[in-house]
């Protein structure tokens, strides 16, 4: 409605909202423009209709108002039809009140007339959604069937029992209820496309249009008029061949100037040539009015319809490449803007093809033909066998593969991708077609890499700090080995001295001295294994073991701190796979969190329990202690960065403890128990492997 | 290097400490014994004759100075060289307070040891004859009556007779005859004699009525 009364200068009062309308129905001014415009246009479109009747016969051969009060129906809601109609009925009133007509086939009239438009736009209303546009297929059909013949089809029956039970006119019912119907359908056909098409779309689209464009539409339209100009005017009855000569030009109007040039085509054209019949000129002024009226309509009908569903077919087509370029191109974004390449080879054609963001990947020239050995060719040569099987059996069993791995470009340069792709077969279930896509993930890989290497680093500092803290401790471990040799030494040589040197005395004391040597070198090797920097190597390692060699670490601070340590170890423990140094490092750092925890617990209560036991497919280690416990508030914060306890602690212990566990696939929990914490972590057992190596 | 009548006993934790100092007491000429604990110590019967301790101070169960604390109250006369691993100042102040002849860092020297060993024995030896010096003198002074007890404690106070009398409220003569009984009782035949032996049981002269 709006575009309606745009499209007829009527600006100012179709500007109004929806929800005012629906509030103020009676005084709003665009109701009244839309009823005073229906007003105007159905007498306008009566007169029109009586100048193209041809006479002395009473029927028009095109009668316009019938369409028109069925575009007015279609172009605006449901809500106001009574609006529209009743602004028809006095444009109505006012046309055959001259005619001479008896009031009661006036309304009549009418009454069929406003079922007729009813029928039409009742049914395309249910149909379709508004706004209603000629520029699918499915609506043009719509359209063709219900307004153009069910509307006149079924009102025409009503129409022609009127006039009959009004014993208005001479004629038969039934050549009545023809002629009715054939000049409502070339009215609806003629018509209501034009003023549906252009008044839903106002019009505004014709300022955005190109120059060349208009020009074209200009050229094209003025070469019809001139040709129908000639055809229906100018030339003589006797060539009814060239009514053929108008086509061309109807035919480029739809396929350039969709359902909007062709609604508009048509009606000049129909219009030409019925004003030109009913004036006696062209192909159809030769017969009697009756049949000159038939031939003409049937000629507007046949051409029409194609010319309207051409056009609206035509534009759907354009609708539908614009669409499938759209998604191509939003394929096209997301695959550059997720580094991804797109690849297909077909076999049987022969035929390769590679997103331009792929291309540049793998570093293929923009022409050149991909093949699994040119694709192999870009693989790194230490992933090359392993990608070869991977698409082997692919193929063998028309699966999908997945798979990551590393290029080694031409440039030297390494990238890091992962595939994924799949064979297809065709009817013959013979491989045809190879399909892939392929992610550039290096940046990932190398932030994961530098993650991990932080990680280490923060592991390491933070063993090289707890060894900081256990020095006085070690100094003691160490310096037991070296009392024994030292004093050994001394016995020895006063033995020597003493000059009685028992041969079996002496060599047991030799054996002591090396054995404390070695004692010693182990202590020292333990040390720097513990803070040099490990490169992550994980084995099965028994935790048991782990926890043997932990306390004997911690001995010497165990005593200094009268803390009893009690160990219930599970017997045939299962390993983990896990980097011994790091679970070195947990369990140090439990060790030592729980002899602080315990510092203002009397020596008496002092002690530690270490637990191992297998529970399903995971290993559960525990340390309880007797101390100050977990903080009551929010236990969950000591595991949050540079939380301590402790005076001289940093903070970072429990956090790289978390991290060490799950980097490991574990999870370390913390509780509460009575009069002291326990905490616990869960490691997955190694799988089975026959060198005891894990991968 | 006094013979069999001495003893080294080494209490520590760790067993190759264990075995290297009591061979390096053997080739010292020492009989040695080690324990691995202060409770092992503690179950062997009291040796009566010198006897040195080679003690650590960080032991599981009762720790060094625990230990030293026990045998003082149980009034031994074991002498105690302390080793330890930990440089630990308190520990020693503490030690050594409470009597230790020494307070060695692990790892010492083998003869630092064992002159350490040497002169906690000398001073063992030395307690221990003190102490039957003092038994002797003391069962001596036992066999006096409270009478003679009390002359001795007047006549190393330096009295002559006729004021002991003055003192006692009794004749000088009397006082003659306690004083000679006394001399007889603790074996001696001088006043200078009488006072070493006065001191050796600590008898404490009298003091003059004001």
């Amino acid at each position: 409605m709006k575009n309606l009364a745009t499209a007829l200068g009527l600006a100012g009062f179709g500007s109004h909202s929806e929800a005012d309308r629906s509030r103020d129905q009676f005084f709003d001014w665009g109701v009244v423009a839309i009823a005073l415009f229906v007003f105007a246009s159905y007498f306008l479109g009566a007169k029109i209709g009586f100048a193209l009747t041809f006479q002395p016969h009473p029927v028009s051969v095109l009668w316009p108002p019938n369409s028109i009060l069925l575009a007015a129906l279609l172009l605006t809601p449901a809500r106001i039809w009574w609006v529209v109609l009743l602004a028809a009925f006095p444009a109505h009133l006012a046309v055959q009140l001259d005619s001479g007509v008896p009031p009661t086939m006036i309304f009549c009239w009418f009454v069929s007339n406003s079922c007729e438009a009813l029928i039409g736009a009742g049914c395309i209303r249910y149909l379709i959604d508004r706004p209603v546009r000629f520029d699918r297929l499915r609506n043009v059909g719509i359209f063709c069937f219900f307004a153009a013949f069910l509307g006149p089809f079924l009102s025409s029956f009503l129409d022609s029992a009127f006039v009959v039970f009004n014993h208005w006119g001479q004629d038969s019912y039934w050549e009545i209820w023809r002629i009715r119907f054939t000049s409502n359908v070339l009215a609806a056909l003629t018509l209501a496309p034009l003023i549906v098409t252009w008044g839903a779309d106002g019009i505004g689209w014709l300022a955005k249009i190109g120059r060349w464009r208009f020009l074209e539409a200009s050229l094209v339209f003025l070469g019809l008029l001139s040709v129908n100009v000639l055809v229906f005017y100018k030339l003589t009855p006797a060539d009814s061949t060239l009514l053929y000569l108008p086509l061309p030009l109807l035919l480029w109007i739809a396929v350039r100037f969709g359902s909007r040039g062709a609604s508009a085509a048509i009606c000049t054209v129909g219009f030409l040539a019925i004003w030109s019949a009913g004036h006696g000129y062209g192909p159809f002024s030769t017969r009697s009015a009756e049949e000159n009226a038939l031939s003409i309509q049937m000629f507007l009908i046949v051409m029409s319809v194609p010319l309207l569903f051409l056009a609206s077919v035509i534009e759907e087509l354009g609708k539908g490449e614009m669409t499938l370029r759209g998604r191509e191109e939003r394929m096209s974004l997301a695959a550059e803007s997720a580094n991804l390449a797109f690849w297909t080879i077909d076999f049987e054609r022969k035929e390769s093809w590679m997103s331009d963001k792929g291309r540049a990947i793998f570093n293929f020239a923009p022409e050149e033909a991909l093949s699994r050995e040119l694709f192999l060719s870009r693989v790194h040569p230490e992933d090359r066998v392993a990608v070869d099987e991977a698409i082997e059996r692919a193929r063998v069993s028309s699966q999908t593969f997945e798979f990551e791995y590393r290029l080694l470009r031409p440039d030297g340069q390494t990238r890091w991708l992962i595939s994924r792709g799949r064979y297809l077969r065709n009817d013959q279930d013979r491989v045809n077609e190879l399909i892939g896509v392929a992610i550039d993930v290096t940046a990932q890989v190398q932030a994961n890499l530098q993650l991990r290497l932080q990680r280490e680093e923060l592991a390491h500092l933070s063993r090289v700090a707890l060894m900081g803290e256990l020095t006085a401790s070690l100094a003691h471990e160490l310096n037991q080995p070296l009392t024994a040799i030292a004093s050994n030494a001394a016995a020895g040589r006063r033995f020597l001295t003493l000059g009685s040197p028992e041969p079996e005395m002496f060599d047991e004391l030799l054996a002591d001295v090396a054995s404390d040597a070695r004692r010693a070198g182990d202590i020292i090797h333990g040390i720097h294994h513990f803070v040099r920097k490990s490169e992550s190597v994980r084995r099965a390692v028994n935790l048991n073991e782990i926890i043997r060699e932990v306390l004997r670490l911690l001995h010497s601070d165990l005593l200094g701190r009268a803390t009893a340590v009690e160990t219930q170890l599970a017997p045939n423990l299962p390993p983990v796979d896990a980097n011994s140094v790091q679970l070195q490092q947990i369990l140090l750092n439990l060790l030592m969190n729980s002899l602080e925890a315990m510092h203002l617990t009397p020596a008496e209560k002092r002690r530690i329990l270490i637990s191992t036991e297998c529970e399903a497919d995971s290993v559960v280690t525990s340390v309880r202690d007797y101390g100050s416990g977990l903080p009551k508030d929010n236990p969950d914060k000591i595991f949050t960065h540079f939380y301590s306890t402790k005076s001289t602690g940093m903070g970072m212990g429990l956090t790289i403890v978390r991290s060490i566990v799950e980097s490991h696939g574990g999870e370390l929990a913390a509780e509460n128990a009575d009069d002291g914490a326990r905490f616990s972590f869960r490691l997955p057992v190694a799988a089975k492997n026959e060198t005891g190596e894990v991968a | 290097m006094s013979g069999a009548r001495e003893l080294v006993c080494v209490v520590d934790d760790d067993q190759s400490v264990r075995r290297s100092l009591r061979r390096l007491f053997r080739s010292a000429g020492y009989a040695a014994e080690t324990f691995a604990s202060a409770e092992d110590y503690l179950a062997r019967e009291i040796f009566k004759g010198p006897i040195c301790l080679a003690l650590d101070v960080r032991m599981p169960g009762l720790n060094g100075l625990e230990l030293q604390k026990t045998l003082e109250s149980r009034g031994a006369c074991e002498q105690i060289v302390f080793i330890t691993g930990h440089n630990d100042v308190p520990t020693c102040t503490q030690a050594m307070k409470n009597g230790a002849v020494d307070f060695l860092m692990k790892p010492f020297d083998g003869s630092e040891l064992i002159e350490a060993v040497k002169r906690a024995l000398g001073r063992a030896a030395d307690d221990l004859r003190k102490r039957n010096e003092r038994r002797e003198a003391r069962g001596r002074i036992d066999e006096l009556t409270p009478r003679e007890f009390e002359v001795l404690r007047f006549v190393i106070m330096g009295l002559l007779n006729k004021e002991i009398a003055a003192e006692m409220h009794t004749a000088e003569k009397t006082i003659k005859v306690h004083r000679g009984r006394v001399m007889q009782k603790l074996r001696v035949t001088s006043v200078p004699d009488l006072v070493r032996i006065s001191q050796r049981a600590d008898v404490s002269p009298a003091r003059k009525h004001a």
